[in-house]
C-alpha cells in the first residue's frame, strides 16, 4: 500500500509544482508528511518489543508442535497492530496496552522426532497506515520435544526377559493370567510355546503368564528384528503406548539406556523422551538434530 | 518456521469502515457541486445511493456486468458534459466519477485503503477551482477523516470504536505538520508550468475585457468581486486621486474604442519629462485571465517580469492566472513627453459614423476658444451644464450610440462620458486616448490595505495638450452631482447579486458590517501573502535573510533536508525518552544496581531485590549494612503503595552516598 501512497502524492505534488498551485502542494506535502511520521511510527510500533517464546506440551511427530510466544510491552505507551507469523490463531493482531502483555501460541509442523527448536520468530506490523511493515525476527532457543511417531501397530513387548539384570521376584513367570504371545526365546519352556502359532506359520511363539506382582513387560530394542533404526524406534514407541494405555508396569531398553520398570503418565513421559532424543549406533536421523 | 506469509484472515473490512468511507467520499465530493455540472453530481449520487443500499443488502451489490454498464455510461455522462474531456472540469468530473464506481467494487480492505488514499488526490481536484481558506480547512477536515481511516483500517488497535483511530491520527497529524511546513517553506518551486493540460482555460473569469463597448463597464460595476489590493509603503494618496491605469485604448470604431492596431508594448523609452514624489506600493492582482496589471496614474518603475509601454500600461509577460504581486513605483504629479507623429496621428483617427452635429457641437466650441485648453474646458462645461445623467441604467441606443447619447438619451455612465468626450476632443483636433482602469477603493482598517473592487471600474480620457504632454480629464465627474442616479446602481445590484448592505451607512450596524469585512478581507489578504502566492522569489528574499542568497537551489534542498532531518530527530528523540520512562525511586535504584555491576554484583534480570541483596551481601559482607538500608528503603517504596512516605527521596540520597569499590586483596 505504501506504493501506491507514494504515487498519489508524487502526483499530487507534481501536479501542483507544475499548476504553482500552493495549496495543492501543501496538502501533497502534508500527506507525504503523514508517510515519514508513520514510517518511524512503524519502526518504533516494535521498538523494544519483548518477546518470549516458550516451548508448548510434546507432541508426537506429525502433529504441529506449539510454542507460546509472549508478547511483553514495557513502555508507557500502547503498541497496535502486532502481528506473530506462523500462529495457529491465523495473524490475528494484537494490541498492547501499556506495560501489557499477551500470548499467542504459534504452530510449527513437527515432521522428525527428536527437539524441534523455534529459532526466531517473526513479528511484524504494520501500524499506524498499512504504509509501511516493520518486522523483526526475535530470536529464541526454545525447542519443542517431538516424540517419535508411532507405528500403527507392533508386536507387543515381551515380558520378563530380563533375566538377571531384573531384581529379584517371587513369582516369576508362572502358571498365573495369561498376558499375551512374545517371541520364542533360547531357554523358554516348551510348554509355554503357542504350537497352534506354530502350526499357522507364525514362528516360535511363546505363551506369556503374569507374575503375581501385577504384570511387568520390557520393551526393548533388541526384541525387535527390524533392520531399519527409526522403524523400530516407532515400533518401541507404539508398545510404550500400548503398555501405558493398559496397567501394565514397563521398562524400557534401548542400547546404553535402561528406564526401570514403572507406571504412570510421567513414567510414559520419560520413556517417550528417551525414545525421542535416541541416538543409535549408525547415527541415522536424528543426529544432525541433537548436535544442533 | 513457515516461510510462506499467511493471508491475513482480518482483510474483511467492517461495516462502519465502509459506510465511512462512502460519507467521507461523498463530504470530499460536495463543494465540488459549485463547479461541475449537475450531471456529474447526479451520477456520483447515483452510484453512492447505490453504495449506501448494498452496504445494507448485500445481495443488492451489482454484478460485474451492471458494473461495466455503470461504468461506461459513467464514462459518457462526463463526455456528454464536457465534449471531451479536456479542461480541469471535464478531468474533474471524470476522477470524480471514477472514484464513485470504485466504490461500487469496495471488497477487501485494501480497496478501501485505495480509495482513502485517492480521496487526497481529490483535494488537489479542489484546489484546481477554490482556493479559499475556509475551503482549506473543510478539505484538512476531510483529508484527516480520511487517514483517521486507513488508520482504522488497519487494525489491531484493540478498542473497537473510533477513539483510539481518533487519538492516533491527532498524533500523526500533529508530528506531521511541521514536517510538512517545512518542505512547503523549502521545497524548491518552478518558475513556468513544465505541462499544461489546458486546465488554466478560461471560465468566466470577471474583469475587465480590452475593448470598451457600450455595456462593458456596468457589467463590472454589478460585479462584488475583488479586483486587486495594494499597500503603500508610504502615505496613501487621497482617494479622489487613486486613478487606477489600466489599459489604454487608442482606436475607435463605430461600435466603440479598442486598444489599436499598432504595437503598443514598444517598451517606454523616454519615460517622464518630469515628475513629482515617487508613491511606491505593492499590488495584489486577483488572476484576471489578462496580461495587462494597473498601476496608479502613473506608473514609472515596474517588476523585471513585466514591461512598460510608451503609453504607461504595465503589461505583464504572461496572463495572470493565480493572485500574483506586483511591486510598483508611480508619480502623481508628472508630465509626459510629447508623442511622435506618429502617435499623434493615431490619436487623432476618427470613426465613419461622425455626425454632422458633433461637428457643430465642437465648431460651436472652437469659436468660443483660443487654445486647446479652453475647447476641453468648452466640452466639461458642456456635460455639466446640459442635463445629463449619470445611471448604471440608460436607456438602449440605436446605431450611433455617441451621437444618440450626446443628443438624445443624455444619460449614461463612466465609458458613455469617456468615449464620447473622446470623439469629441479628436473632431476638434485635440488628440485623446481612452484610458481604462478603476477609480478609488476603500480602505481596510485593519490590514491598511487598499481594496479595489470590480465595482469599482472606471474609464476617463487623456487629451494631448501643446506643451502640458498627455493631461488626464475624467468627464464623468463634470456630470452636476444632483443628477447622479444611484437607485439605478441599487436596482441593478439588487437584479443579480445578492443583498449587499449599504456599507458606508453610518451607525453600529453599519459599523459592524465593515469592521468584520475589514477583518475577513484582512484574513483573506495574509492567507493571499503566506499560503497562495507563497513562490520563488519568497523562497530566494528567505535564504538572502538567512546570507544564503548566493548558495541558491542547492542551499534550499539543504536547508529543506536539514530540516525535515531536525523534525524527524526531535520526534524520535522524545519517542525514545518517553520509552525510558522511569519513576524516580526506579531511577535510584537503577544507578543502585549499576554501581554494583561496576564490582562485578550486577543484578541478573530474573532477581527481585530481597535476592539480589542476600547475593550482594554474602559475596561483600563488608556492605551489607548500605546494601540493607537501600533494599529496605527501596521495597518500602515500591511495594507499600504509600507515596507519603517519600522514600523515593531518601533512596536517592543513600544512593548517592553509596559508592561501593573492588576490594584490595
Amino acid at each position: 500500500m505504501g506504493v501506491i501512497y507514494a504515487l498519489v502524492v508524487m502526483a499530487i505534488v507534481l501536479g501542483s509544482l507544475n499548476f504553482q498551485n500552493n495549496l495543492g502542494l501543501l496538502f501533497g506535502f502534508f500527506m507525504a508528511a503523514v508517510g515519514l511520521v508513520a514510517m518511524h511510527r512503524c519502526w518504533f510500533n516494535l521498538l523494544a518489543l519483548e518477546a518470549q517464546v516458550r516451548p508448548g506440551p510434546p507432541v508426537f511427530a506429525g502433529v504441529p508442535a506449539q510454542f507460546e510466544v509472549t508478547l511483553r510491552n514495557a513502555r508507557d505507551g500502547a503498541r497496535y497492530d502486532l502481528r506473530v507469523l506462523g500462529g495457529l490463531d491465523g495473524v490475528r493482531p494484537i494490541h498492547l496496552e501499556a506495560r501489557d502483555q499477551r500470548s499467542v501460541t504459534v504452530g510449527v509442523a513437527s515432521e522428525r522426532r527428536g527437539l524441534l527448536p523455534l529459532p526466531e520468530v517473526e513479528i511484524e506490523t504494520r501500524h499506524p497506515m498499512h504504509l509501511f511493515r516493520a518486522w523483526s525476527y526475535a530470536a529464541s532457543r526454545a525447542a519443542c520435544l517431538i516424540y517419535p511417531r508411532p507405528a500403527p501397530q507392533a508386536p507387543p513387548a515381551i515380558q520378563d526377559a530380563g533375566g538377571s539384570r531384573r531384581p529379584a521376584r517371587s513369582g516369576g513367570e508362572g502358571a498365573e493370567d495369561f498376558v499375551g504371545p512374545r517371541a520364542y526365546r533360547y531357554g523358554d519352556s516348551p510348554r509355554h510355546l503357542d504350537w497352534k502359532a506354530l502350526a499357522r506359520e507364525r514362528g516360535l511363539v511363546v505363551k506369556q503368564f503374569g507374575g503375581d506382582q501385577g504384570l511387568e513387560v520390557w520393551i526393548d530394542w533388541s526384541a525387535l528384528v527390524v533392520s531399519d533404526a527409526e522403524r523400530r524406534i516407532a515400533l518401541l514407541t507404539r508398545q510404550v503406548l500400548d503398555a501405558a494405555g493398559s496397567s501394565l508396569r514397563f521398562g524400557l531398553r534401548l542400547p546404553g539406556v535402561e528406564i526401570e520398570l514403572g507406571h504412570g503418565e510421567s513414567h510414559t513421559q520419560r520413556c517417550l523422551m528417551e525414545l525421542a532424543l535416541f541416538r543409535h549406533a549408525n547415527g541415522q536421523g536424528d543426529t544432525d538434530r541433537r548436535a544442533a | 518456521m513457515r516461510t510462506v506469509k499467511a493471508t491475513p484472515i482480518d482483510e474483511q473490512p467492517e461495516r462502519r469502515q465502509t459506510i465511512a468511507l462512502i460519507l467521507i467520499t461523498a463530504l470530499g465530493y460536495l463543494p465540488l457541486v459549485r463547479y461541475l455540472s449537475w450531471q456529474i453530481t447526479a451520477f456520483l449520487g447515483l452510484v453512492l445511493g447505490l453504495r449506501l443500499v448494498a452496504v445494507r443488502w448485500p445481495e443488492a451489490s451489482p454484478g460485474r456486468f451492471a458494473l461495466l454498464a455503470l461504468t461506461a455510461v459513467g464514462g459518457l455522462n462526463c463526455w456528454y458534459v464536457y465534449q471531451g474531456l479536456p479542461g480541469r472540469a471535464g478531468g474533474a468530473a471524470l476522477f470524480v466519477t471514477m472514484l464513485g464506481l470504485k466504490l461500487l467494487e469496495l471488497r477487501t480492505r485494501r480497496d478501501h485503503r485505495m480509495v482513502a488514499m485517492l480521496l487526497g488526490f481529490l483535494v488537489l481536484v479542489h484546489f484546481l477551482f477554490d482556493q479559499s481558506g475556509a475551503l482549506t480547512v473543510y478539505l484538512a477536515l476531510v483529508m484527516f477523516a480520511a487517514i483517521m481511516l486507513l488508520v482504522d483500517l488497519n487494525g489491531g488497535l484493540g478498542d473497537p470504536g473510533w477513539r483510539v483511530p481518533f487519538r492516533l491520527s491527532v498524533r500523526l497529524g500533529l508530528e506531521a505538520l511541521p514536517i510538512a511546513i517545512a518542505l512547503f517553506v523549502l521545497f524548491p518551486r518552478l518558475s513556468a508550468p513544465l505541462w499544461s493540460l489546458g486546465l488554466e482555460r478560461q471560465t468566466g473569469v470577471t474583469g475587465m475585457s480590452d475593448r470598451l463597448r457600450h455595456g462593458s463597464i456596468s457589467e463590472l460595476v454589478i460585479n462584488g468581486d475583488l479586483a486587486f489590493r495594494v499597500r503603500f509603503d508610504g502615505p496613501a494618496p487621497p482617494e479622489s486621486r487613486l486613478y487606477w491605469r489600466g489599459l489604454v485604448l487608442w482606436s475607435v470604431g463605430e461600435s466603440g474604442w479598442s486598444p489599436g492596431p499598432e504595437p503598443r508594448l514598444a517598451p517606454a523609452s523616454e519615460g517622464l519629462e518630469s515628475a513629482g514624489e515617487w508613491i511606491d506600493y505593492e499590488l495584489v492582482l486577483e488572476p484576471s485571465r489578462q496580461r495587462w496589471v494597473f498601476a496608479l496614474d502613473l506608473p514609472v518603475a515596474h517588476p523585471t517580469d513585466t514591461a512598460l509601454s510608451a503609453d504607461f500600461q504595465i503589461v505583464a509577460d504572461r496572463p495572470v492566472v493565480a493572485v500574483k504581486r506586483f511591486r510598483i513605483r508611480s508619480a502623481l504629479q508628472y508630465r509626459t513627453h510629447d508623442p511622435p507623429e506618429r502617435l499623434r496621428q493615431l490619436a487623432l483617427g476618427l470613426p465613419a459614423n461622425v455626425t454632422e452635429r458633433m461637428r457643430d457641437l465642437v465648431a460651436g466650441w472652437q469659436g468660443g476658444s483660443t487654445s486647446d485648453w479652453e475647447v476641453v474646458q468648452a466640452a466639461l462645461d458642456f456635460f455639466h451644464r446640459e442635463p445629463f445623467v449619470y445611471t448604471l441604467l440608460p436607456p438602449r441606443v440605436g446605431a450611433n450610440p455617441t451621437d444618440a447619447f450626446l443628443f438624445e438619451t443624455r444619460s449614461g455612465f463612466c465609458e458613455h462620458y469617456a468615449s464620447s468626450f473622446a470623439l469629441l476632443m479628436r473632431i476638434a483636433g485635440i488628440p485623446s486616448r481612452v484610458i481604462l482602469g478603476y477609480l478609488g477603493g476603500e480602505m481596510n482598517r485593519i490590514s491598511g490595505r487598499y481594496m479595489v473592487w470590480q465595482s469599482d471600474a472606471h474609464a476617463w480620457v487623456e487629451v494631448l495638450i501643446e506643451g502640458r504632454g498627455w493631461v488626464r480629464i475624467d468627464p464623468t465627474s463634470a456630470v452636476a452631482p444632483e443628477r447622479v442616479d444611484n437607485r439605478s446602481a441599487a436596482r441593478l445590484l439588487g437584479a443579480g447579486a445578492p443583498v449587499q448592505f449599504r456599507l458606508d451607512a453610518e451607525g453600529i450596524f453599519g459599523r459592524a458590517i465593515r469592521q468584520v469585512r475589514d477583518l475577513a478581507d484582512s484574513l483573506d489578504a495574509a492567507w493571499q501573502d503566506w499560503v497562495l502566492e507563497y513562490a520563488v522569489e519568497d523562497q530566494r528574499s528567505l535564504l538572502d535573510r538567512l546570507g544564503l542568497g548566493a548558495q541558491g537551489d542547492r542551499a534550499l534542498v539543504v536547508l529543506m533536508i536539514a530540516t525535515l532531518g531536525l523534525v524527524l530527530g526531535v520526534i524520535l528523540v522524545t519517542l525514545m525518552r518517553s520509552d525510558r520512562h522511569l519513576d524516580r525511586l526506579e531511577r535510584s535504584y537503577d544507578l543502585f544496581c549499576r554501581r554494583l555491576s561496576r564490582i562485578g554484583l550486577g543484578r541478573h534480570a530474573w532477581e527481585g531485590p530481597r535476592d539480589y541483596g542476600r547475593r550482594v551481601v554474602s559475596a561483600r559482607p563488608d556492605l551489607t549494612t548500605p546494601v540493607s538500608q537501600i533494599l529496605s528503603v527501596y521495597i518500602r517504596g515500591r511495594y507499600s503503595g504509600d507515596s507519603s512516605l517519600r522514600e523515593d527521596r531518601r533512596l536517592a540520597q543513600l544512593v548517592r552516598r553509596f559508592r561501593p569499590r573492588t576490594r584490595r586483596r
